[in-house]
């Protein structure tokens, strides 16, 4: 019943479809063309890779040996694995306190910098150079103080008298004094861009506001954070991605000597999806489970920025 | 402006799975390598590849032996491919994925069982059996498996003995250890070995535990830590099949106790303290620990610092059991190679293995005791003046050696056996719950292979 009807509805369209095309192939032709290195590029590296990936998330994949499908075996067997859970707990743990903290140090950093501060560009340099050094030099200066043994943090406790740590060896303070350094590295980073947000709040609302009688933390909290709001929101959802995705810092820093086997200890209580994955799938050659621990966070990062983007109408000002 | 984010945004989460598949776009390069390979092909001539995974100065020697072979044989043209150890292997493992991996390459021991029962590597039986005089090598039954076939060719071997620092035993006025030695008599000497930070030794009253300057014994995880100790007190992890775990033996029990109690005592280091150094390897060559048990290897880092040390066989088990854990890093032919190649590859190994000259450079390096027994009992080897002065103890240990218990999923059981046994270690759980946690998740690790469940 239905279809009839509708090919009969469709009937008066089909005469304007090839319109459409014309005028695709000679207004779009050049247009295809130019963006066709990132076209290929999507395809092979992104869209051909995702099916793929999907296709092993149903499989038994050792990569030495095809694919063999077993349908949703391995996602059931995620439900049950009591380390897959615990990953995503630390995951989230790690995320809960990165975020922020790192959000709010670096806007306050940037804040700072904002100033007519001699030596501005001194500072700016100071707090970008953990961004670009790699984790392994990050890893020598962290090591430096939390050392169990040799650390500065150990000596500065004992010297006030309080009982020495075992950090990253504790299963309570592993991931804190984690993410203590991931901000510490990531912060000159967040800083730069809120720092460009900063420069792009015209200095005519202050004046106003400063008309109006308000004072530094209300011109801040009216003026400031209102128009810098865009640029939060671009941190926040890099953080979050970023913590998620969270792996060499793991890797490097928790891994004795670079055995990723040992790496996400003691007792798993560092061990993150990442490197939860990247154990399996390389280290242990079970591709196919890494493979759904691989879409999983990608369902679970797309279903986390979606409500972020949903819930920016509330609080992002965007100026019109 | 949200909207034009949103392609870039997508990006940063497919971005994720750039990892996971990069043995896909190997894929079309790797067989247009190969296309090649067979085009350029002259009927007499075979080209293969040889894939190794480098440390400094090995690698100049290696290119170097490997000219000298192509000298030998103007038939075959090697083509190498080398990376540093640990991306080594996941290249190698994705590079079989595409069917592109190389046509013989260089396994560490502990992963050959890995590529063989996998089907990833080519049966040698049969050319071992006509091509080499068993007797003349060592190690080679270390690729053997329970059905008897040969997976690979040593290289070269690691085996274990017991090091130690010649100036701590002078100080504390102990006599070096030797083969009478038990793991009682081990600690004995260790707790007059370790001292804390007020130069108290572990049998003092006022010895304090969280100052320790100076361990007995290093104590690093599988080879250099449990299994020589587990195995010479009977124990170990898995049965003759290596295929069911026998880990919850009063065996393993009572070699844990021995471990934990040294641990308790600050005669021996625990996970916690291996953490304070930058390497857990270190803590011998520092002078930071009076022994350690060490593979071959490990006397490059204590001549570099200039330690003074000799080594000695490992100690026994309280039944008079001694084992020395052996690692036989190896070379295996790609199963995916074709005659041609996989013949090619065949000569390669022959020229190293039986060629004196080749085993002799090799040999001068000192990464690892030479394959060839000939070679290895020479003066090039014994006496070559370097410490330590007793190499022979690393060649008297293969009367008692073994591997690690080595299979397809070595490096799983290993993790899950390693994590239950480090909480007995750090002391937050008792040693008999340790081992019966561990056994079933061992237990569960083989079963998924070998049971596929």
């Amino acid at each position: 019943m239905a279809n009839p009807s509708k090919i009969e509805h469709n009937k008066p369209t089909q005469p304007t479809e090839p319109k459409q095309k014309k005028r695709l192939t000679h207004e779009g032709k050049w247009g295809l063309i130019m963006i066709s290195p990132y076209l290929i590029h999507f395809v092979v590296f992104i869209a051909f890779t995702l099916l793929a990936s999907f296709y092993f998330s149903l499989s038994k994949y050792d990569m030495l040996n095809a694919p063999e499908f077993i349908g949703i075996g391995n996602y059931t067997k995620l439900v049950n694995d009591q380390v897959f859970w615990q990953a995503l707990g630390n995951t989230v743990y790690f995320t809960v306190l990165f975020v922020p903290a790192q959000t709010i140090l670096a806007l306050i950093l940037a804040v700072a910098l904002n100033q007519q501060l001699r030596g501005l560009k001194l500072f700016r340099m100071a707090h970008f150079i953990p961004v670009i050094s790699s984790w392994t030099v990050v890893l020598y200066v962290a090591d430096a103080i939390f050392n169990p043994r040799f650390g500065l943090a150990n000596t500065v406790l004992s010297k006030i008298g309080m009982s020495q740590q075992q950090w990253l060896n504790d299963e309570m303070l592993v991931i804190p004094v984690l993410v203590v350094v991931a901000v510490w590295k990531g912060i000159g980073y967040m800083m730069v861009i809120f720092l460009a947000g900063l420069q792009n709040v015209p200095e005519d609302l202050y004046e106003a506001a400063e008309i109006e009688g308000a004072g530094v933390l209300k011109k801040f909290r009216h003026v400031t954070i209102p128009l810098i709001s865009g640029t939060t929101f671009l941190v926040l959802v890099l953080s979050t991605i970023t913590t998620f995705q969270a792996f060499e810092q793991i890797y490097v820093m928790t891994g004795n000597g670079g055995d990723i086997t040992a790496a996400g200890g003691p007792n798993n209580s560092s061990m993150v999806l990442m490197l939860y994955l990247f154990q399996q799938g390389f280290a242990f050659l079970k591709m196919g489970y890494a493979s759904a621990i691989a879409w999983v966070l990608f369902i679970i990062l797309f279903i986390i920025t979606l409500i972020q983007v949903k819930l920016q109408n509330k609080w992002v000002h965007y100026e019109k | 402006m949200s909207k034009v984010r949103w392609p870039r945004l997508v990006l940063y989460l497919f971005a994720l799975f750039a990892l996971v598949l990069s043995a896909c776009s190997n894929q079309t390069e790797g067989d247009a390598e190969q296309d090649g390979d067979n085009d350029s092909t002259s009927e007499e001539q075979v080209k293969i590849t040889l894939g190794f995974y480098s440390s400094g100065s090995a690698d100049q020697k290696m290119e170097e032996l490997i000219n000298k072979f192509e000298q030998a044989h103007p038939n075959i043209k090697v083509k190498t491919q080398n990376a540093p150890y640990s991306q080594f292997f996941q290249k190698l493992d994705t590079q079989i994925a595409g069917g592109t991996a190389p046509d013989v390459w260089l396994s560490d021991g502990v992963f050959v069982q890995k590529y063989a029962e996998r089907g990833a590597a080519k049966d040698l039986t049969e050319w071992i059996n006509n091509d080499l005089n068993k007797d003349e090598y060592y190690g080679l039954d270390f690729n053997k498996d329970a059905d008897g076939k040969y997976w690979a060719v040593p290289q070269g071997i690691q085996i274990g003995a017991l090091f130690y620092n010649k100036d701590m035993f002078d100080k504390a006025g102990v006599d070096y250890p030797d083969d009478s030695w038990t793991w009682d008599d081990l600690k004995e000497a260790g707790a007059k070995l370790t001292l804390d930070a007020n130069d108290n030794d572990a049998n003092a009253s006022s010895f304090d535990t969280s100052t320790v300057k100076q361990f007995g014994l290093t104590f690093f995880n599988i080879t250099e830590g449990w299994m020589p100790v587990l195995k010479s007190y009977g124990g170990g992890v898995l049965g003759d099949e290596l295929k069911n775990s026998i880990v919850d033996s009063t065996e393993n029990k009572e070699a844990m106790n021995w471990i934990v109690d040294g641990m308790e005592r600050g005669i021996l280091t625990d996970p916690a303290d291996l953490q304070a150094f930058q390497s857990p390897m270190s803590p011998f060559p520092s002078e930071t620990a009076a022994m350690r048990i060490g593979i071959y290897a490990r006397v490059l880092a204590a001549n570099e610092t200039g330690v003074n040390y000799d080594v000695t066989v490992l100690p026994k088990g309280p039944s008079g059991e001694r084992f020395s854990p052996v690692i036989a890093n190896s070379w295996i032919i790609s199963e995916s190679a074709s005659d041609a190649k996989a013949q090619a590859a065949w000569e390669w190994i022959k020229y190293w293995v039986t060629e004196d000259k080749v085993q002799r450079e090799w040999a001068e390096l000192g990464e690892a005791v030479p394959v060839k027994k000939s070679v290895a009992n020479s003066d090039l080897f014994l006496g070559s003046g370097e410490k330590p002065e007793n190499k022979q103890a690393f060649l008297d240990s293969f009367d008692f050696a073994g591997t690690l218990d080595v299979n397809a999923v070595w490096s799983e059981w290993v993790k899950v056996f390693g994590d239950n046994v480090n909480r007995a270690f750090l002391g937050e759980t008792s040693v008999d719950d340790a081992l019966e946690e561990a056994d079933q998740e061992v237990q569960k690790v083989l079963d998924e292979f070998y049971n596929n469940q």
